[in-house]
């Protein structure tokens, strides 16, 4: 490096004085300041020169902020009141630009925890209290099937039916919906998947919805099956396609093949019936054959895809209306005794009570609780922080304080005052919060998640969600500046003023040591959170799905007009060789339920002889799948005993069946399955076991090992497959877009559902569990760092007081490493008491968190353990790095200090 | 803040710019406050209260490099009217140390 470089100002520091500078001063105020610089390096060498050119660049920059906000505040003219707080505010800033590095750590710090508040709660906000324009919604209830293991379940469009017909003593109306994705038609030959809600032709009358365009749909669309194809379109998708046109109306859109009429957009405060999922289409649910002929739901009871709701009549409670689906779910298992067994019945409950379904909201409403727990406690720690940074300083303005004490200021305008000073610095950390909570709910918005629907929640920075962080932002200027001026105006004046080196009362020393011991704990808490999650993570992913191990690419599809033509197995021989035919694709399998598919299940009536059915019922019902051939091989699944399915197969030969280990062992307790019989259905159908294949997992990681039974797709031809391409040699990416070119290839007007890769597939299962951990070390991390700089705070202050001790001892040649650590235990002491507290509550957050951890227990030794070894890492560099300082004070100077 | 009265601050500054004549810019009114005042004098403070007298019309500031050659300097002169306000001023702290001296130094007449 020349001697020249080495006295050019820091780099990073003067790029960010241009930036603070108006334009016309960029030439030459930098230049000026740095010949100042180099004569600092001169006087005082390099360091100390540094540390003096980065305070002068921050303080220009918030003098300029300062003037700035001055033009601002003397502009607002204000009643008598006003004056005094303006020239409080004018004085708090003038205080703030005097300590720059103060203000600047502050300011950060609070901004990261008012941050993440801000953005959870945008989250919570979304999705427990955006206000619904639903009319009357007290009087709503939403019907569910119960039954064993599945507390909220669908109804099918059949039930619902008689339910409509025969419900109307206590309900207005029913209305009722199912949601499908559907392929829509570009104008540029393009085809996009859309979320679409088919619903009844009261649904937007019943609940008292509008159109901001045209009509909605009514009663009179609803008539016969396929003979009004019209659609409404979502605000969203009508601004995004039609740049929201008023002249939509009457235009027709292709969907799944099949020509729509717009007759309106609805109204923009309506994103659909399930939160988070917002429809871009609504469309008469007797349109549905038109859009899926193989939909089966006009023909079986079995078909449970539609959630209902309803309006209560006046003067019905929800107590009458719930003795009335007990009736009707008597009536239902004495007429349809196939489909309505013992254990399945109607309930209710009451839409406002619903989040997005009370099984899912079992879960999402406590983990919203947790996230908010967890980013209050950032915030807290935040606010201990500067509570005790300003206990600090505090001490430095006693004098100052006490003679305006002395020469009669009132102790309530001082303390207005300080409160001021320190609500201005929350606010200024309440807008950096909010810039920070806007960038991490843009970042979620936008991030590719490997997410299993198109979820949409509309986050964003809304009035509410800036009046909480504004709200928080107060409070934490309050919370953390209320405690350090009580004390620091307690008037006890002589004393003060007579004697100032000496340290101010124990108490207040007290206190700022209960804030580390409070900011200790409280990272400590997160820190095992995080340690917690990540341990079940790893658990997770440790969990072997028992397929997928080796990389295919995925595709979803369903039988476009030519597989009516040909007939479904012509249609499907055709698919699996084109797309044997790509490059790179090694093995095709074909099944009609994926394992680990989060949307679906589809199970089999089961009947082995010997074996019981449950009580009530007449057979098991088993998850089931028909699959090609080569299924086994494209899955990379292991072959047990026996073998798969093959050419001897025929579609009118034998009927044959592959079960899984966790099958055999249910059913076939003396361990021989292979050449057994089964019967499937309701009628019984004999089918003989050819082969046993190794467990995957079928709805979740989680499992116990479920039986599952394979059909053969050859001899039970289905229109709804996944295609799997096992890949070899190629990216399962690109391979998957070849894939679909070539089923297009059989049938360019082939629905593709969904397209993607084994490795993503399989992601979505793990995504809660990631986004749970990256969540919890970020939080765990940021509230790390906060503790740190608190202990590093404390031990300073500690070694400023003992400055004179420590020059003494150490010119007298006492050994520095004793001296070191007499100034570390001071730290450590603190770190001690504030672990202990943490671990307590730590065992209390595990227990709040169990229900998120898989295989790890909410004590686990690991996460503890090796979270207090990073704790008292970090505690040991925080208080060694002030004592190490300490024993270098030239003891002239520390003896003359005070 | 009317724009006639002079912070004390501002008032050093424009009277180190006087004392430095042609050779005024930030840097020598820095050093130059800090050699008569004895006190570190910070070159962000000066520099604002340059601009603030600036937009005051008490000082103006013209860009030139130095004799020396190098880089532009801004420069700074005292205007009519900030040597209006400093006599001003002089008058009336003159007037308010007026029978002050007697109790300062009694020794002297």
């Amino acid at each position: 490096m020349s001697p020249d470089e080495d006295r050019a100002p820091p780099r990073f520091w003067s790029a960010l004085l241009s930036r603070a500078l108006p334009p016309e001063d960029r030439d030459t105020f930098p230049g000026e300041l740095a010949e100042l610089y180099r004569r600092r390096i001169r006087r005082e060498g390099p360091g100390p020169a540094r540390r003096w050119y980065r305070n002068q660049v921050l303080e220009l920059g918030l003098r300029r902020a300062a003037k700035a906000l001055r033009g601002i505040t003397t502009n607002s003219t204000g009643g008598g009141g006003m004056d005094g707080i303006r020239r409080d505010v004018g004085y708090a800033i003038r205080r703030m630009v005097r300590s720059p590095g103060f203000t600047l750590v502050a300011v950060l710090s609070l901004a990261l925890g008012i941050g993440a508040n801000t953005a959870i709660f945008s989250f919570v906000d979304a999705v427990l209290f955006r206000p619904s324009p639903v009319e009357g919604r007290d009087r709503l209830v939403d019907l569910f099937t119960r039954q064993e293991g599945f507390s909220h379940g669908a109804l099918s469009y059949l039930d619902l039916q008689d339910l409509e017909d025969r419900t109307t003593d206590v309900f207005e109306g029913l209305a009722y919906y199912r949601l499908g994705m559907f392929p829509a038609d570009g104008d540029d030959g393009s085809v996009e998947m859309l979320p679409a809600q088919l619903v009844s032709g009261n649904f937007f009358t019943l609940q008292g919805l509008d159109a901001a365009v045209g009509r909605t749909l009514l009663p009179e669309d609803h008539v016969a099956e396929g003979a009004h194809p019209v659609v409404v379109l979502g605000e969203g998708y009508w601004e995004r396609r039609f740049g929201g046109d008023p002249g939509v109306v009457g235009r027709e859109l292709r969907i799944s093949g099949a020509t729509l009429t717009v007759v309106g957009v609805v109204q923009p405060e309506f994103d659909g019936s399930l939160r988070g999922i917002v429809p871009d289409l609504y469309i008469p649910v007797l349109q549905i054959e038109a859009l899926d002929p193989t939909a089966p739901d006009f023909e079986s009871r079995g078909n449970q895809s539609y959630f209902a709701v309803a309006r209560l009549r006046d003067g019905v409670g929800v107590e009458r209306a719930r003795d009335a689906l007990v009736r009707e779910t008597e009536r239902l298992r004495s007429e349809e005794p196939t489909s309505w067994t013992g254990d399945e019945s109607v309930i209710l409950e009451r839409t406002a009570d619903v989040v997005v379904n009370p099984m899912v909201d079992r879960v999402l409403v406590p983990a919203m609780g947790v996230l908010m727990a967890v980013v209050g406690v950032v915030l807290l720690i935040a606010c201990a922080n500067l509570a005790s940074f300003l206990l600090a300083r505090a001490r430095d303005r006693r004098r100052e304080i006490a003679v305006r004490l002395a020469v009669g200021a009132s102790r309530g305008s001082l303390i207005r005052q300080l409160l001021t000073e320190t609500v201005v610095l929350g606010l200024l950390g309440g807008m950096g919060g909010a810039t920070l909570g806007w960038a991490a709910v843009r970042w979620l918005e936008t991030a590719d998640l490997p997410l299993p629907l198109p979820i949409s929640l509309g986050l964003g920075l809304n009035g509410s969600v800036l009046a909480f962080t504004a709200a928080i932002s107060l409070l934490a200027g309050l919370l953390f500046g209320l405690a350090p001026a009580l004390q620091a105006t307690n008037p006890d004046l002589a004393s003060t003023i007579k004697n100032e080196t000496t340290g101010g009362p124990r108490s207040r020393f007290a206190l700022r040591n209960l804030l580390v011991v409070g900011q200790v704990a409280g990272s400590l808490v997160l820190l095992v959170g995080a340690g917690l999650l990540v341990r079940s993570l790893i658990a997770r992913q440790a969990v072997d799905p028992g397929f997928g191990g080796a990389p295919a690419a995925l595709v979803e599809i369903t039988a476009g007009p030519r597989a009516v033509e040909t007939g479904e197995a012509a249609w499907l021989d055709e698919v699996e060789a084109r797309v044997a035919d790509v490059p790179g694709v090694a093995t095709v399998g074909l099944t009609s339920n994926l394992h680990l598919n989060t949307l679906n299940t589809s199970t089999a009536y089961v009947t082995v002889d010997g074996v019981a059915p449950p009580p009530d019922r007449e057979w098991w019902s088993v998850d089931a799948a028909d699959v090609n051939d080569e299924f086994f091989q494209a899955m990379a699944m292991e072959t047990v005993r026996g073998r798969t399915f093959g050419a001897s197969d025929a579609a009118d030969g034998a009927r044959v069946l592959v079960v899984n280990e966790a099958f055999v062992d249910r059913f076939f307790p003396d361990g021989d399955a292979v050449g057994r019989t089964v019967r499937l259905g309701s009628d019984g159908v004999e089918h003989t076991v050819v082969g046993v294949v190794e467990t995957a997992r079928i709805r979740s990681l989680g499992e116990a090992p479920r039986p599952f039974v394979y059909g053969s797709l050859r001899q039970d031809p289905s229109t709804y497959v996944h295609v799997v391409a096992r890949t070899a040699g190629v990216d399962a990416r690109r391979a998957a877009l070849d894939v679909s070119a070539a089923i297009r290839s059989v049938d360019p007007d082939t629905p593709i559902y969904s397209q993607t890769t084994m490795e993503r597939h399989l992601a979505v299962v793990l995504l809660p569990a990631r986004l749970g951990v990256w969540m919890g070390a970020a939080f765990a991390l940021l509230a790390l760092t906060l503790a740190a700089l608190g202990l590093y705070g404390v031990v300073s202050y500690a070694v400023a007081r003992k400055s004179r001790e420590v020059g003494i001892r150490m010119s007298l040649g006492a050994d520095a490493g004793r001296v070191v650590r007499m100034l570390m235990a001071e730290g450590l002491r603190l770190v001690a008491v504030g672990g202990l507290v943490g671990l307590a509550a730590a065992a209390g957050f595990g227990a709040l968190l169990s229900r998120f951890l898989y295989g790890v227990g909410a004590l686990d030794p690991l996460a503890f353990g090796s979270t207090l070894a990073v704790l008292v890492a970090v505690a040991v560099l925080a208080s060694w790095v002030p004592a190490r300082r300490a024993t270098r004070i030239d003891p002239v100077r520390a003896l003359k200090a005070d | 803040m009317p724009k006639d009265v002079l912070g004390e601050f501002e008032h050093q500054v424009l009277l180190a710019t006087l004392r430095l004549k042609d050779g005024a810019y930030s840097t020598t009114i820095v050093l130059e406050l800090e050699r008569v005042t004895g006190r570190d004098v910070a070159p962000a403070a000066v520099y604002i209260a340059l601009r603030r007298l600036e937009e005051g019309g008490f000082a103006a500031s013209s860009l030139r490099p130095p004799p020396e050659g190098g880089r532009q300097r801004r420069y700074f002169q005292v205007t009519p009217a900030g040597l209006d306000l400093m006599r001003e001023s002089r008058r009336r702290y003159v007037a308010l140390w007026d029978g002050v001296e007697s109790v300062l130094e009694p020794g002297s007449p």
